[in-house]
């Protein structure tokens, strides 16, 4: 009694999964209606898996940058109006590591300053030279750990020793940003001339003169970020008060925080009293609002991202839509029979919902496979993709495909349908990857400010729950008007259907 | 005779727009339990609206179906559905085998639809195990032993009618209607299938309505009335 037994599973099978699964695997007249199917389930899996990569390379990018900028700068940047400078730094130190959540605070001196090389009397390039106290600054940024070289700024030895050689008076050591000191073409050793201000002459007051300092290149900071490495220049906070005049000043106050998520939070309770009162510091900039706008376009794109996606999605939703009215159609009389046999309209509505959402189901399975997989790819950066291997990829599935059109080697006509999907998805899949991966770091605009030699990626489970959510309640929504349509035929008009 | 199904003055109007196409004029007919009931006449006469009527597939204009002293007339879309599942079985010209199943799954295929419903009342008297056997025996009593597994595109014409006979009969219902079960087939098949319903209606004492134009059939059956005119002729 074989045939018996194989029904034996069926007792849990409902009806309607028992009608829709064989109408979903069995042969079609029509194999037009297979082509859609398999058209809808490579346009949801396309969706799927583009939203999953491109939202985990954005959230990637994200969270690189926020990283490099926690790990560079201040949460919190303290100012008089103005950018006055102050005196009284080290008592409002004091009292601004009195506010909760405050780890460490420094004094800066902020300036600009026009530099030369020694041997070239044109300017080279305008900086901003931050005057920072060393150990102080250590515990706000932690900037030695981007420093090649040196950061003895008041190393007697090393000023000696250069003063010695160029046979200049050398005010201090500096470090220079790395694409600054690149672009510029020095090196560790060199010395460079400040213009730190300009005076005027006594005799022709028509003229100015600039007052020149020169210093000592002890080390090269990169921190990765362009912003910082193209432009900025550290000297000792002493040295910066005495050749901007201000002495015992400074005019910004960096603070680090235990966490700077609450940068916004603490930056408010620090102008409000009773912390203000002693603080005395009305301007704060927290890290968040200093790049609100790199952040607000990270969540446009993602949100653009989405829309897209919903969009293709929809597209195929379509499909299945049409698929599924084309079934009724071609079903029309097994309807009716249904209906005779005692099927009710829910019975008849569910046979043909389930057969779309499986497809909708598929769909989304394979594009989260394939998102995931592609992200995978890229993070462990297994395969670079190049035209040479999209080239080979196109062949081999043109010889996967002449091999599958010689119908005698795969017997079942079901496996083939399903292999050819997967392929094809996985196909151009691989294809838009090898396009779009190369471009996307300039693109993104990305190498300006970040330098990455990698996209960074990060996969947010939540996200994927959510997609594959949306994704199976579109495909699901577009099931309801066909079932709907179907379950409401005249069962007397659906037996004569022709 | 015990009465099975009582039609009291039914009526039945086709409206396209104003104009209304009279086809069933007040007909009153009892049916009575295990008969063979034959209903012959003209071709358009409304024979088939009569069955679908009866197969509750249609609702009349007016008048009233009494199976068993329920008056399905005033049953809801649910019920019917229940009622169809339950208490008829269809067979029609052309057999409406699903292409998609085997012989057995299309027998089985009401008691399938029986089982889904009971399971949201709990009820596990039914299952599936047993449907296959039921549905197996019916194959076997209309002679289709040897042809369980085979699609409708691998049978005879008179295969796929008996094939519907077996599967009109799974749940055991009080009435199986067909109309004209043997117009399609030929002279010698239909014999045969004929052999069958006989054989069935003697055994399981079942009660059969069928529409037929076929006089040799209408001499086979029990009792034959003639439709005229939209009634019931004396
Ligand atoms: N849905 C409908 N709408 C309008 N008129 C209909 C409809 N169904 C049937 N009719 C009409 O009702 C009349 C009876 O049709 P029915 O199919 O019952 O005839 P019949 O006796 O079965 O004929 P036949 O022997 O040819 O099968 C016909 O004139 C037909 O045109
Ligand atoms: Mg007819």
């Amino acid at each position: 009694m074989f045939c018996l037994l194989q029904y034996d599973n069926l007792d849990y099978m409902k009806f309607d999964w028992f009608v829709a699964s064989r109408y979903l695997l069995s042969r079609r007249k029509q194999s037009f209606i297979s082509i859609i199917s398999i058209i809808s389930i490579i346009g949801v899996s396309l969706g799927v898996a583009t939203v999953i990569l491109v939202i985990a390379v954005l959230d990637g990018v994200e969270h690189g940058l926020r990283d490099r900028f926690l790990a560079n700068e201040a949460h919190i940047v303290l100012r008089d109006f103005g950018s006055a400078y102050f005196s009284d730094y080290d008592r409002k130190i004091e009292e601004i590591k009195k506010v909760n959540g405050v780890v460490a605070a420094s004094p800066v001196v902020y300036s600009q300053s026009a530099i030369f090389r020694q041997d070239n009397n044109n300017i080279d390039a305008v900086i901003l030279v931050k005057g920072i106290d060393p150990e102080l600054e250590e515990n706000v940024t932690g900037f030695s750990q981007f420093v090649k070289g040196s950061t003895g700024f008041k190393d007697t030895r090393i000023i000696e020793e250069a003063s010695f050689i160029n046979d200049v008076k050398i005010t201090g050591g500096i470090v220079l940003g790395s694409r600054l000191a690149f672009r510029i073409g020095v090196n560790e050793g060199d010395v460079l001339r400040l213009v730190v201000r300009m005076v005027e002459d006594a005799l022709n007051p028509d003229s100015l003169y600039p007052i020149i300092k020169h210093f000592v290149v002890i080390g090269l900071y990169e921190s990765e970020l362009t912003v910082y490495d193209n432009q900025i220049a550290f000297i000792h906070i002493e040295t910066a008060q005495e050749i901007y005049e201000k002495p015992g000043q400074a005019n910004v106050i960096l603070v680090r925080l235990e966490d700077a998520e609450r940068a916004p939070e603490i930056a408010q309770k620090m102008t409000e009293p009773p912390a203000f009162d002693k603080i005395q510091m009305p301007m704060t900039t927290t890290w968040l609002e200093t790049h609100a706008p790199l952040f607000a376009a990270l969540e446009l794109e993602k949100i653009a991202t989405v829309i897209i996606e919903a969009l293709i999605i929809l597209v195929a939703a379509f499909n299945i839509a049409s698929t599924l009215i084309m079934t009724v159609m071609e079903k029309t009389r097994d309807i009716g029979t249904l209906r005779t046999l005692g099927s009710s309209r829910g019975n008849i509505m569910r046979i043909f919902m389930i057969q779309g959402s499986v497809i909708g189901m598929l769909g989304t399975f394979i594009g989260t496979a394939l998102g995931l997989g592609l992200c995978w790819l890229l993070s462990t950066n297994i395969v670079r993709p190049t035209p040479w291997l999209a080239l080979g990829l196109v062949v081999f599935l043109i010889l996967i495909q002449i091999v599958i059109a010689i119908r005698h080697l795969l017997p079942y006509a079901k496996i083939r349908g399903i292999g050819f999907t997967i392929l094809w998805v996985i196909a151009i899949a691989f294809g838009l990857y090898c396009l779009v991966e190369p471009i996307s770091l300039q693109e993104l605009g990305l190498s300006q400010i970040y330098q990455m030699n990698q996209l960074p990626i990060r996969v947010n489970w939540f996200f994927v729950g959510f997609i594959n959510v949306l994704s199976f309640v579109i495909c699901w929504l577009a099931t309801i008007y066909p079932a709907w349509q179907a379950a409401n035929l005249n069962p007397i008009e659906a037996l004569q259907y022709e | 005779m015990d009465t099975l199904i009582t039609i009291d003055n039914l009526h039945k109007s086709f409206y396209d727009g104003d104009s209304e196409l009279k086809v069933l004029k007040g007909v009153n007919l009892d049916i009575y339990t295990s008969e063979i009931l034959s209903i012959m006449g003209a071709s358009g006469v409304g024979k088939s609206t009569l069955l679908h009527i009866l197969g509750t597939l249609d609702r009349p204009t007016s008048g009233s179906i009494l199976y068993e002293d329920e008056d399905i007339t005033t049953f809801s879309e649910r019920q019917l559905a229940s009622f169809r599942n339950n208490a008829i079985g269809f067979v029609f010209q052309f057999h409406q085998l699903l292409p998609e199943f085997t012989a057995l799954e299309n027998v089985a295929m009401g008691r399938l639809i029986k089982i889904s419903k009971r399971n949201k009342s709990r009820d596990t008297d039914l299952n599936n195990n047993s449907t296959y056997q039921d549905a197996q025996r019916l194959l076997e009593d209309v002679g289709l032993a040897e042809r369980l597994d085979h699609y409708p595109s691998q049978l005879s014409g008179g295969e796929r009618q008996r094939v519907a006979i077996a599967r009109a009969l799974i749940n055991q219902p009080k009435v199986v209607l067909a109309d004209e079960p043997t117009g399609n087939i030929d002279d010698k098949t239909s014999q045969a299938v004929l052999n069958v319903l006989q054989k069935i209606n003697e055994r399981l004492q079942q009660t059969f309505i069928i529409v037929t134009h076929d006089s040799r059939l209408a001499e086979r059956a029990d009792r034959t009335v003639e439709l005229v005119d939209g009634k019931i002729a004396d």
